[in-house]
């Protein structure tokens, strides 16, 4: 056991003596209520996703919220609102409590006074699929779960590999063959075994899910599972303890999937119920998403529930290329429901935003990451961000796993012995 | 009764689930078991909307649906038409599209989006 978690269980037991105050699942889509002590992966009635509830009236009375800031850093630190019941379960690799950093240059330049960047790529295996994925694994291997499948369009492999290793899991991972060489290396070296799939994350989630269902593999698609999602929550609650207890006015987040983008809101409403909130008021949430994939933003701009599922999907950001998130409803929803806004932007703003970033602040964003800062360029231009406005974009992951887009020529070579080089 | 809807679908676990939304709803769930029983009963049934899976024991979604679309009955050569796949391969979508179907979903079908897009591709019912 390392120093780290054993502070952090010593503290566990001085804080509380409930790990967790998870006390149902509860389908989004037709409210029927589920054990959580049982397996599950979506709602077996309407095929909706499945939410974790909490007692939150019982860990009101028995947690104070400036607790959390006292405890060893790490998501884990906020146990209660997560749902792994004995501590023993979970699985750690020193996920959580990501930098939330200013960006004054860029800031400066675009007129807004509290531009924020929340640094996901140094959570393990740089990126934030490390916080879902921890949460997974570890409520996995909580109920008993011997083995685990995914669909990923990239980094959520690479985290499912290495949490699956760390928990003692078989992993067994499905991905489309021009995943970025990064993430399918990450997940073979963690012991993964791992099919490239000619296709996009749909066809390879139809795959795995095939898998899934012959052979018993436990199916860790986004959403089709309930604990992901716990695991991205804890960036919303991250972001509340930053602005002491008062919400930004304005997150921007890349939207593939949606699961940080519905657990954020999730962990804002638990908050609220809890009444660890300062102010009501709730942030906008701003889900970005690439020209050659947006089938949030299509919808959005038709008012719908539901997404259509996009044709033709292409994109460098590989996490944006999900043609149809299966809980698009959810991300719609509170997206609505946060007078917020979907909007997508291209490839080659893209890659400009990634240079900015990298030249101007110091941060090698993932394009995912990079798309936010070119969508709230958009948004101060049309004047939906005012200048006073306190505004977080999410850089999701790390650049050094997108190096294959970058084609700038080589550094130049000197002989070391050059005569033109001045010794 | 309500409209009919025309299932083909070989998967009786799915086609259990998809009879009891849908009856609950008002609808009257009309079965077929593969391809060619499902083009004949489009034919010969009154039916509003095609629910289509793909995989079918004889032949596939894709020509079924070129069938109905080549009707030489207006009522069903226009009939709308839901494509719903199990193992989405590459091109699925564009396949299923191309083919006449009017919208394409992959399984698992989320209910309450099946049942909102029923209610937009079928008029009120009698």
């Amino acid at each position: 056991m390392s120093a780290h978690t054993l502070s952090f269980s010593t503290r566990l037991n001085r804080d509380s003596n409930t790990v967790s105050f998870l006390s149902n699942l509860e389908c989004s889509g037709c409210n029927t209520k589920f054990s959580h002590k049982q397996v599950h992966t979506f709602c077996p009635l309407c095929q909706s996703p499945l939410v974790a509830r909490y007692n939150l009236d019982a860990l009101r009375q028995k947690v104070d919220r400036d607790q959390f800031s006292r405890r060893p850093k790490g998501m884990w630190r906020w146990h209660e609102l997560l749902p792994v019941l004995n501590p023993e379960n979970q699985v750690t690799l020193g996920e959580g409590d990501t930098a939330l950093l200013s960006l004054p240059r860029i800031g400066s330049s675009l007129g807004l006074l509290n531009l924020y960047v929340k640094e996901e790529s140094s959570n393990p295996t740089g990126s934030f699929k490390a916080r879902g994925l921890a949460s997974a694994i570890s409520k996995a291997k909580e109920l008993g779960i011997k083995k685990v499948i995914i669909p990923t369009a990239g980094n959520a492999g690479g985290a499912m590999a290495a949490y699956a290793a760390r928990a003692g899991l078989r992993a067994h991972i499905f991905m489309p063959k021009d995943t970025p060489f990064a993430n399918i290396e990450e997940s073979r070296i963690s012991g993964a075994e791992v099919v490239l799939v000619d296709g996009l994350i749909s066809e390879a989630a139809g795959l795995s899910g095939e898998k899934a269902r012959t052979e018993g593999w436990f199916d860790l698609s986004t959403f089709k599972e309930p604990y992901r999602m716990e695991g991205k929550k804890v960036m919303g609650l991250e972001l509340a303890e930053a602005f002491d207890w008062e919400l930004p006015d304005v997150i921007v987040y890349p939207t593939g999937g949606g699961t940080g983008l519905v657990g954020m809101w999730k962990a804002f409403d638990e908050l609220a119920t809890l009444g660890w909130l300062n102010s009501p008021k709730r942030p906008r949430m701003v889900a970005v998403q690439a020209d050659g994939c947006a089938p949030v933003v299509k919808a959005f701009e038709e008012k719908a529930s539901f997404c259509d599922f996009w044709l033709g999907a292409h994109t460098i950001a590989s996490g944006l290329r999900v043609p149809k998130s299966f809980a698009d409803h959810l991300i719609l929803h509170d997206i609505y429901e946060s007078n917020g806004i979907a909007i997508a932007v291209s490839d080659e703003a893209i890659l400009e935003a990634q240079s900015e970033l990298a030249t101007q602040e110091g941060i090698f964003a993932a394009p995912e990451g990079a798309a936010t800062l070119t969508a709230v360029k958009e948004l101060v231009k049309t004047g939906w961000i005012q200048p006073e406005e306190k505004v977080v974009l999410f850089n999701t992951g790390s650049g050094l796993k997108y190096l294959n887009y970058h084609s700038a020529p080589p550094a130049p070579t000197l002989a070391g012995n050059d005569p033109s080089f001045p010794h | 009764m309500g409209h009919k809807i025309l299932c083909i679908e070989d998967n009786p676990d799915n086609m259990t689930l998809l009879k009891r939304v849908l009856e609950s709803r008002g609808y009257t769930l009309v079965e077929a078991r593969n391809g060619l029983d499902g083009v004949a009963k489009a034919e010969t049934e009154d039916v509003k909307l095609v629910l289509l899976d793909i995989n079918l024991p004889d032949i596939d979604g894709y020509e079924v649906a070129h069938r109905l679309r080549s009707s030489a009955n207006p009522n069903v050569s226009t009939i709308p038409i839901i494509a719903i796949t199990a193992n989405a391969l590459k091109g699925d979508a564009e396949k299923a599209l191309s083919a006449g179907c009017n919208l394409y979903m992959s399984k698992p079908i989320n209910l309450q989006e099946l049942w909102a897009r029923v209610e937009t591709l079928v008029s009120p019912k009698k």
